[in-house]
């Protein structure tokens, strides 16, 4: 469809984002190489206003998709797109780049430096990137305020060991705002907290991207949690997407079998509509070497499956899923449009 | 072996305490008794009274659940009463008895005062009669040690007729009930992945048979598919040992699918316990419901939650009053003046410290805390509504 009038402009895009490494196996004679796909073909767009949520279990690629969006680990191949201006991903990151797209971790005690108060945490990238002394200040208090640390001062000359893990994890989100970011990418930014303070990180996240329009990636294992903020859903394993949804259709219906899983094993003290469990009876993270990376694990698995690699379906509006139970459905043909390009005639396909 | 029960006995009556010639009901009915227990951490102005004043039983063959935020004294409640607590950890009053039960004759059972053993009888019920499975257990196993080393270890100590190749054999067979290929034995605790390292630490658990086996978050830093392998096969593993279990975690979630009873932790204290359907279905403590308010559902209607406002309480503080006024939405001034006992609920069997509750309370309960609750089928059927 070629009638994209309110499509709205993705802040930051990705496409066909991979990232191979490559270790060494010590083995009894000879040194073997083993190559971990970690991130393989990942496109998305994080638009204005919108929280796109990722989700997957541990070792699924995630943490290293957000370090290749905010650029401290470079992709094998792929492209970036910032307001529609291709990144020249070989080049160093810039300083403009670093203040667009800003990226907070899971564990604010790591992340913050001990030995300095939480005024030099929000000055000192203010300074790098180009506020005045004067003002610098100013500018933390009115960070402070935007993360519901109230009043300012009674947080600017506190060390982190002073405070709560809910107040760290505040403050780590003021530092990544305080350069006027329009992407944030919240890597499990509430895993490491305790329960009673998880909801107001979430709301906090929310209300960035309701009212200040930021674009938000937010990246979790807790499903239940995703479901609660996400406008878009996307669901990774074994470093690919399996399942995306608008909003959290995939949730509430979801398709791919690793999906069903994740769902069927979430704490569920209602009981209610739980998925087979059958799913459940795995071991250890593995990835199939060729056909789909699900097959040793998923409780549908085909002679199929394990040769051949499922492309992606489209099984509803923009609901895909990269299974073989839905081939019935049409291919997605390529999964995003290319941003930047549509000048020059490479319109959408879908 | 009868020899060694009078043996517990009689340093147990050096010690003061009355071994039971006949086992009494109650020592027949719950594995572990708990009264009274305060622990605090440091002296004079510095010390933080991090468990006051719990008291709690554990049935044989079930599961009580523990519950709380972080430093509200889980950790510090079962380090205290298997007597790992260290310096400057103290026991400042109560006790906790382990009821022993004969291998032979499971009818006969032996109290032991955990508070006040020496080392000796420590040693001799930690792991054959009470196993622990630490908060850090991911970080529990020596690192330079193969694993096979560690069930070697508590295999030959406490069971001494067992050969080298029993030995072995016995370690493959504990890892085959968590779902380990034998060959783990021989891998370092880095070449497995946490999940791995904590099914280990349970399969060690396991290993002398225990009557009763505390875990402290076994699965809080796994993910949530590993989570639920874990809790499905400890399930499956109490089905066939019948062995109780004392389970903390801070998720309230999954303990209402775990456990039998839970015990809510509120800055030291317990501030409810009750059968876990009931606690989810309709809690008492304005506590316990921000906490089940904290999660977002998987089900339903996407709305905004709250969660629980501010912080929980400094506990090297004095304090006055309900340690939770500060944070209640309900709060009254009596709240503030008084601290509210852990009282039986009329005759529902469960028990709540909350003024809102008391006979003579003059306020109407507030609805949320007022569900009323229908007795489900099963003694733990979560998953009734309204
Ligand atoms: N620097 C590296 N060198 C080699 N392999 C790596 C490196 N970084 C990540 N990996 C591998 O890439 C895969 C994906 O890792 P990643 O950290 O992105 O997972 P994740 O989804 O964030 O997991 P978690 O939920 O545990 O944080 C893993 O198999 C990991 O071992
Ligand atoms: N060695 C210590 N010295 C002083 N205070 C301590 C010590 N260990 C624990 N505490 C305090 O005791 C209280 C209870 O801690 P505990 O570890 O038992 O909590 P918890 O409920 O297990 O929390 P979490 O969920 O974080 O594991 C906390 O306030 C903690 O700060
Ligand atoms: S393609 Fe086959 S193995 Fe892969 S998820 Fe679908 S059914 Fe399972
Ligand atoms: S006693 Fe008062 S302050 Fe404490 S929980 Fe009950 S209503 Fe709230
Ligand atoms: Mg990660
Ligand atoms: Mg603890």
């Amino acid at each position: 469809m070629m009638t994209d009038v309110v499509a709205p402009v993705a802040r930051l895009s990705a496409r066909g984002l991979t990232r191979h490494f490559t270790t060494r196996v010590p083995g009894r004679i000879l040194a073997a190489k083993r190559v971990t796909r970690a991130v393989e073909d990942v496109s998305l767009d994080l638009v204005a206003g919108r929280v796109t949520a990722v989700v997957g279990e541990s070792g699924s690629g995630k943490s290293v998709l957000a370090r290749m969006l905010a650029r401290i680990v470079t992709p094998t191949s792929g492209e970036l797109f910032l307001e529609g201006n291709a990144i020249a991903l070989r080049a160093r990151r810039t300083l403009d780049y670093a203040a667009q797209v800003q990226l907070v971790l899971q564990d604010p005690f790591a992340s913050m430096n001990p030995v300095h108060p939480v005024r030099h945490s929000l000055e000192r990238p203010l300074l790098i990137h180009g506020a005045h002394k004067a003002e610098v200040d100013e500018l933390a208090r009115s960070v402070l305020a935007r993360v519901a640390l109230d009043p300012p001062d009674r947080f600017l000359d506190r060390y982190p060991h002073e405070l709560s893990g809910g107040q760290l994890q505040r403050v780590s989100i003021a530092r990544a705002l305080c350069v006027q970011p329009s992407v944030l990418l919240a890597d499990e930014p509430i895993s490491m907290l305790d329960v009673s303070v998880r909801l107001g990180i979430l709301n906090l996240l929310k209300g960035l991207a309701d009212h200040e329009r930021l674009a938000i990636l937010y990246i979790t294992h807790d499903i239940a949690s995703a479901r609660y903020l996400a406008d878009e859903t996307i669901v990774m394993y074994a470093g690919q997407v399996v399942e995306r949804s608008p909003g959290t259709v995939l949730i509430d219906e979801p398709a791919h079998p690793y999906t069903q899983l994740l769902i069927a094993s979430v704490p569920d003290p209602s009981g209610a509509a739980r998925v087979d469990r059958g799913a459940g009876e795995s071991r250890p993270f593995v990835r199939a070497e060729e056909g789909c990376a699900f097959a040793l694990r998923c409780p549908h698995a085909t002679s199929r499956c394990r040769h051949e690699c499922p492309p992606a379906f489209v099984i509803g509006e923009g609901h895909v899923s990269r299974c073989w139970l839905h081939a019935d459905q049409a291919p997605a043909s390529s999964d995003l449009a290319t941003p930047g390009r549509q000048r020059e005639g490479e319109a959408t396909k879908t | 072996m009868s020899t060694s029960r009078v043996d517990v006995g009689d340093r147990l009556e050096r010690h003061g305490a009355t071994p039971a010639r006949e086992s009494t009901p109650s020592a027949r009915a719950f594995v572990l008794e708990v009264s009274d227990l305060s622990v605090h951490y440091g002296v004079d102005a510095n010390m933080v009274r991090a468990v006051h004043d719990v008291t709690l039983n554990v049935r044989r063959s079930t599961v009580l659940g523990v519950a709380g935020e972080s430093g509200s004294g889980k950790s510090t409640l079962v380090y205290a009463l298997t007597r790992l607590l260290r310096a400057p950890g103290v026991i400042s009053g109560g006790q906790a008895i382990l009821n022993v039960s004969s291998p032979d004759d499971p009818t006969q059972v032996t109290p032991v005062n955990l508070t006040t053993a020496s080392e000796r009888e420590l040693r001799r019920v930690r792991w054959s009669h009470v196993s622990i499975v630490l908060q850090s257990a991911l970080n529990a196993l020596n690192p330079v040690r193969r694993i096979g080393r560690e069930f070697d270890e508590v295999l030959r100590t406490h069971r001494r007729s067992l050969s080298r190749s029993d030995r072995r054999r016995r370690a493959a067979e504990l890892l085959a009930l968590v779902g380990l290929e034998p060959d783990r034995l021989d891998r370092f605790p880095h070449e497995l992945s946490g999940g791995q390292r904590q099914r280990t630490m349970i399969a060690l658990a396991l290993a002398l048979d225990p009557e009763l086996v505390v875990m402290d978050e076994p699965t809080t830093a796994l993910d949530v598919v590993t989570q639920r392998e874990i809790i499905t096969e400890l399930a499956e593993l109490r089905s066939r040992f019948g062995f109780a279990m004392i389970f903390i975690t801070h998720d309230l979630s999954l303990l209402v699918e775990l456990a039998d009873e839970i015990v809510v932790m509120y800055a030291g204290s317990i501030v409810e316990r009750a059968n876990a359907g009931e606690l989810y279905a309709a809690p008492r403590h304005p506590y316990t419901l921000g906490l089940l308010e904290s999660f977002p559902p998987l089900h339903g209607e996407r709305r905004e939650l709250t969660g629980i406002a501010g912080s929980p309480p400094d506990l090297a503080a004095e304090s006055v009053g309900c340690s939770f006024a500060p944070r209640c939405p309900f709060a009254m001034d009596r709240c503030r003046a008084e601290s509210p006992p852990l009282a039986p609920l009329g005759d529902t069997g469960r028990s709540v410290a909350c003024w809102l509750h008391t006979e003579h309370s003059v306020v109407p309960v507030p609805a949320p805390l007022a569900r009323r609750w229908t007795v489900p089928s099963g003694p733990a059927a979560p998953g009734v509504s309204r």
